[in-house]
């Protein structure tokens, strides 16, 4: 449900963006914006009539001649599975039962991931996210105005919890999310990410964007999602941890 | 002391000039020089380019590209331009290696004849056989002299690229890649090899090329290449692993974890990088998380312009105990560099061999409009000891090298020492 999250750290991404302030307009609550999100993507009633979501879709490193293929599982509340399968490396992972988030791959073995990277984890994983972010960050503010593709968006900033505040931009004509900052903290440093969503369709009575570009560490990302599925049948294992990952796990 | 295989293929593969351009060609050409230029400004994670003006050698440049009239100046060009920054990683790789390489993709690739040679002491000298090549078949041995190859002399082409890469530590690399681009060939071709035999005897051998062994593996815009991985005890109690690129993870990675779980008892094992010039750099932290039980250690940092990159290790289950001996030699490069560097940094590993090829900068490769390939490196790397890899290499804790009269008799000096190291750590 919250596409902006962050697949690999390493291959996120940014689009160009141009400051463009409006200067008197007086700036919606940062409330409003996301309540308002809420709405245009299909309204509270569709966001609770959803216990789980799978999506598939492609992805390629932009420039670099790397495909590859995702399918994304999440359930109530926070739990998440996702396989990707690079074309090279093999297949990677990573998931959340609700309380352990991990990830693995025959590159680097199974991680547990921990503090501000399991945090980042979890609410990205949260199934109903935009529905839940009271519950999710303790203090959101609209801090100005951007232009964004030509696009007139607010600014607004969220700050968890536990972590550092993370940044979106949404349209105001359409309500929309369109850009997303964020630093992803994990075992390799501190690494600013901006994810830009567009194509957003609705299906199943809810809208999601189904193009997700992400640039990180000078690398661009692009996730083209296919289709997304809600309420499926889920085999009850789906979201255990791996017998490798459980062996890390906290006890 | 294996057969290197490039990670870059240009030295291979550079193709004779191809007929004059027409017009769309050359205003790819200037699209792909644009695009050399503005990635370089863009992304090279030194704004200032070490002191380089880098608007200037566009301004200098960019009159030439417009009179360049083919492909080969076309290429010359933007190679002088990537050449002005004076770091590894930075290379054009034709379109014509794609193509090639994809009409044969069924199981080839370069063919070999088996044998691998490094310049020792201004001769070139057979270092390895593979067992059951055809150079093996033709009765080749190693510390065998190459006077030439197809009836052409080796000597003198190895003897301008001393002249011009006298001061390089890449000089090691840039001879063998000569040597290995004269040795390989179309699967099937011959090579007619003049030696001197071990009784000082010149002997020629027809050597037919074949498949080489391993796998064919891809990634992005890296041309194809074939991956092999192998292991062995070397004693009772000491193990040897040896890969020769770091490439095809989802095979190489459980093999060498396969490897080390069934050397758990091993007093010792042997991670052989010489000739390995590198390949995924994940792969390094990857293979190193075998060999620590604590997390948050780095084998060191890559500076990108955006943001520093630590290379930490996941620890790893089984974690292996034993000693563990890393050897390497001019040809190994790049992630052969960071591993074997990371490791001793962190006092994990002995590094026996030669000083390293110092080519360790972490790139990318982009397709350019002319269909050329354009690596280019995005960052700096700094070991977790503070060292900059890049025209240094890795220093090793023993230094051995190899000799005519040692692998005449069967011998490997490096590894021989490295045994040795590990038999007095009981």
């Amino acid at each position: 449900m919250r596409l902006c999250r962050s697949f690999m750290p390493l291959f996120l991404g940014v689009l160009v963006c141009s400051a463009g302030w409006a200067a008197d307009e007086p700036l919606p609550k940062a409330e409003e914006i996301l309540d308002k999100f809420v709405e245009v993507t299909g309204g509270k009633a569709a966001y609770e009539n959803i216990r789980n979501e799978k999506w598939t879709g492609s992805f390629e490193f932009l420039g670099k001649g790397i495909k590859g293929t995702v399918t994304s599982y999440r359930a109530d509340p926070n739990k998440s599975l996702t396989s990707m399968e690079l074309e090279g490396v093999g297949t990677i992972k990573e998931g959340t039962d609700g309380q352990t988030a991990w990830e693995s791959s025959s590159l680097q073995g199974p991680r547990v991931k921990k503090d501000e990277e399991r945090a980042f984890a979890l609410r990205e994983a949260t199934l109903r996210g935009p529905l839940y972010w009271r519950k999710l960050y303790k203090h959101v503010e609209t801090i100005g105005q951007e232009t964004i593709d030509d696009q007139a968006c607010y600014k607004v900033v969220l700050t968890p919890e536990e972590g550092k505040p993370e940044t979106q931009f949404y349209d105001k004509k359409s309500g929309l999310m369109v850009k997303m900052t964020a630093t992803v903290t994990n075992p390799m440093g501190e690494i600013p990410t901006e994810t830009m969503l567009s194509d957003y369709k609705e299906e199943n009575g809810l809208r999601q964007p189904h193009k997700i570009q992400q640039k990180a560490a000078g690398l661009d990302f692009l996730i083209t999602i296919d289709r997304f599925d809600y309420n499926v049948d889920l085999p009850a294992n789906t979201f255990d941890l791996p017998a490798d990952v459980k062996a890390l796990a906290p006890k | 002391m294996r057969r290197m295989r490039p990670l870059r293929l240009v030295s291979l593969f550079l193709f004779a000039a191809v007929s004059a351009s027409p017009s769309d060609q050359r205003q790819l050409n200037l699209d792909s020089f644009e695009f050399i230029w503005t990635t370089v400004h863009d992304q090279y994670w030194d704004p200032t380019f070490g002191g380089l003006n880098w608007q200037a050698v566009h301004d200098e440049l960019r009159p030439r590209m417009e009179r360049a009239t083919n492909m080969a100046e076309a290429r010359h060009v933007m190679r002088e331009m990537i050449d002005r920054l004076g770091k590894s990683h930075f290379a054009i790789i034709p379109a014509d290696v794609y193509a090639d390489l994809d009409e044969r993709e069924e199981g080839s690739g370069p063919a070999t004849t088996g044998l691998d040679a490094r310049v020792l002491g201004g001769k070139t000298i057979v270092t390895t056989v593979d067992e059951g090549s055809p150079a093996g078949i033709a009765g080749v041995h190693t510390g065998w002299e190459i006077l030439s190859i197809d009836e052409v002399p080796v000597a003198p082409a190895l003897r301008r690229i001393t002249n011009l890469d006298r001061d390089s530590t890449m000089l090691e690399l840039h001879l063998a890649r000569s040597l290995e681009a004269k040795l390989s060939g179309a699967t099937g071709s011959e090579a007619r090899i003049e030696f001197v035999d071990g009784e000082g005897r010149h002997v020629t051998k027809p050597i037919e090329r074949s498949e080489p062994p391993g796998s064919l593996s891809r990634f992005g815009y890296l041309p194809p290449m074939h991956v092999w991985f192998h292991s062995r005890r070397v004693a009772k109690n000491i193990g040897y692993l040896a890969f020769n690129l770091f490439l095809d993870p989802a095979h190489i990675m459980p093999e060498f974890g396969d490897a080390l779980t069934a050397c758990a008892d091993c007093t010792g094992v042997i991670i052989d990088l010489r000739g390995n010039p590198g390949g995924l750099g994940i792969m390094a932290t990857g293979m190193a998380g075998w060999f620590f039980d604590k997390p948050d250690q780095r084998l060191g940092t890559m500076h990108m312009r955006q943001a520093p990159i630590k290379f930490t290790v996941n620890p790893r289950l089984p974690t292996y105990r034993g000693a563990v001996a890393i050897l390497v030699d001019g040809c190994s490069a790049s992630t052969s560099e960071i591993l074997a560097e990371g490791m001793k940094d962190l006092g994990r590993a002995r590094v026996f061999g030669t000083r390293t090829a110092g080519a360790a900068l972490p790139s990318a490769i982009d397709k350019l409009p002319n269909g050329d390939g354009f690596q280019h490196a995005v960052a700096d790397y700094i070991s977790e000891g503070g060292k900059s890899l890049e025209g240094a290499g890795v220093t090793p804790d023993v230094e051995v090298k190899l000799t005519r009269e040692a692998l005449l008799a069967g011998h490997d000096p490096v590894l021989d020492a490295a045994i040795e190291w590990i038999h007095t750590r009981k």
